[in-house]
């Protein structure tokens, strides 16, 4: 055996003793990992929602509202550690950047539709993000089912002034949205049942189909754990994200019953059929310029469901990118830092 | 040695197999003595392509810390192949179908379990004369309900000062 090789053997140990030290302060002593620490202030709150402005130089003065999605996780992985989050580059390249936090819904919420996210809350927070930037137009970034929500809001409200729109990995064309879409099939899976018995859909059942749509995700997760137990970087990374991945959020029922029948079910918002607030969502009506992303390796919404938006408004300026990453590690996470960040911020920029 | 999906499939089957008919003999009633059981058998082929995959990484590489890197690439890939067949299988009409009539019986069961356990808790706590769920969900919804109207009404006084001030047409 040779003196490189020895060397080498000799920091595999040091490697393994540093795993072992990490995995015993992960068992004995786990530290709540501190995630979102970008200064922000709140400026407006609804119910459970919130609206939150994030600190910055305001280098651009058109103020840019995200919408993430409601239910499901919470919006704290767009903001998860100091360099490594969505939010601090967005605000360190100087926008003034608005987050908007569905919150955490009880049973008292369970009468909360998708209706009424789009014509009362959304609505209210763009007129809040006007306000307190002062300004006379605004940016809208819908990410995930946020897209969706936030494009049939701008689609139903021409009164509102917004400037851009970017969709970050959200369905339009729910025909073209995986393995979701063929769960929830009318034919195999009863809505009207589901929130009739259960009022609300609890995060564990949440959980329990995300779980299963990836179903070697932990056992991954694992051994990249593992692996990387001698990083001390990582294991501060793993500890926030892992935090994040097992926190679920549940969605009220009528919420979900019109998520699922209208969206997923029958492909209202695609097919034009959509009406929230006695007004037709055409998506047509979207007029200013836009900016659709999706992911490769995407299998909650699949890129041909995402790109689907492009071919609906009726904006000259309209652009689609498909960049590499999943549904996640599209907008969170090292790779989202060297493909999606700077395209997104680089657009606005530009417009 | 290259592992297809299909070939990982195939063992997979074969896994099965083999294990429905060791459990089978397990649980049977007259189990011949002549041949015991092995309920470990479904997993030897999978042990085995590990073990003669390694052994032949040994074979071919020398002893350094890169040979277990070799077995973390070899262990990702051999995830990659599992989810790839099991996202496949769960891709399929019959799957979602199996799992919706899964689901639905799951809820028939659950529907009248839940009611009857929601009325004699309703019925404990109004004997201890104690708020019942429903009746604190009904108060926290018209706590919602009167923030929603005192927003309407906030929105009703900031478009009339928005008049007064001129910023918008009357």
């Amino acid at each position: 055996m040779g003196a490189e090789t020895i060397r080498e053997w000799q920091e595999e140990l040091d490697k393994n003793v540093r795993r072992l030290r990490n995995l015993q302060t992960l068992v004995t002593r786990p530290v709540e990992p501190r995630v979102g620490q970008t200064p922000r202030e709140e400026i407006y709150k609804t119910n459970k929602s919130r609206l939150y402005r994030y600190a910055s130089s305001r280098r651009y003065r058109t103020p840019v509202l995200f919408v993430p999605n409601l239910g499901i996780s919470r919006p704290y992985i767009f903001d998860l550690l100091p360099g490594g989050s969505f939010i601090e580059h967005m605000t360190r390249e100087g926008f003034d950047f608005y987050l908007l936090d569905w919150g955490v819904f009880g049973p008292e919420d369970n009468d909360l539709t998708v209706e009424h996210c789009v014509t009362k809350i959304l609505p209210r927070m763009a007129q809040k993000v006007l306000q307190s930037s002062d300004a006379r137009e605004l940016s809208v970034l819908g990410y995930c089912m946020g897209a969706p929500m936030s494009a049939s809001f701008i689609a139903t409200h021409p009164e509102v002034p917004v400037k851009n729109y970017i969709d970050l990995a959200g369905p339009v064309d729910f025909s073209k949205v995986g393995v979701f879409g063929l769960w929830l099939k009318k034919e195999y899976f009863n809505v009207d049942r589901v929130v009739d018995t259960l009022g609300s859909i609890p995060a564990d059942l949440v959980k329990a189909g995300f779980k299963l749509v990836k179903p070697t995700m932990d056992l991954s997760t694992s051994l990249n754990l593992w692996w990387n137990l001698w990083n001390d970087n990582y294991v501060e990374g793993f500890q926030a994200l892992n935090r994040w991945a097992n926190e679920y959020v549940a969605f009220p029922g009528e919420f979900f019953r019109q998520w699922v029948r209208d969206f997923y079910q029958e492909n209202k918002l695609y097919r034009g059929e959509l009406v929230m607030g006695g007004r037709p969502v055409r998506l047509e009506n979207i007029t200013c310029p836009v900016y659709v992303v999706g992911a490769k390796e995407d299998y909650i919404a699949p890129p041909a469901c995402v790109r689907a938006l492009i071919d609906l408004v009726g904006s000259r300026d309209k652009e689609y990118v498909e960049l590499p990453g999943g549904h996640i590690s599209l907008i969170a996470g090292r790779g989202a830092a060297r493909h999606c960040w700077p395209k997104v911020s680089g657009w606005l920029a530009r417009h | 040695m290259e592992t297809t999906p299909n070939q990982l499939f195939e063992m997979w089957r074969k896994q099965v197999e083999e294990s429905a008919q060791v459990w089978t003999r397990l649980l049977s009633p007259e189990r011949p003595a002549a041949t015991p059981p092995d309920p470990t058998v479904f997993w030897r082929p999978v042990l085995d392509q590990g073990l003669q995959t390694w052994a032949k990484l040994f074979a071919q590489t020398p002893a350094t810390p890169e040979l277990l890197a070799q077995w973390k690439q070899f262990l990702d890939q051999w995830i990659e192949a599992w989810s790839k067949i099991l996202g496949q299988t769960m891709g399929t009409e019959q799957f979602a179908k199996l799992m919706g009539q899964s689901f639905d019986q799951f809820l028939a069961a659950l529907g009248p379990l839940r009611k009857a356990a929601e009325q004699q808790t309703e019925q404990a706590l109004q004997a201890l004369g104690l708020p019942s769920r429903s009746q604190v969900t009904a108060v926290a919804k018209q706590i919602v309900e009167l923030e929603e109207r005192l927003e309407r009404l906030e929105d009703r006084i900031d478009a009339v000062l928005r008049r007064f001030d001129g910023k918008e047409p009357k």
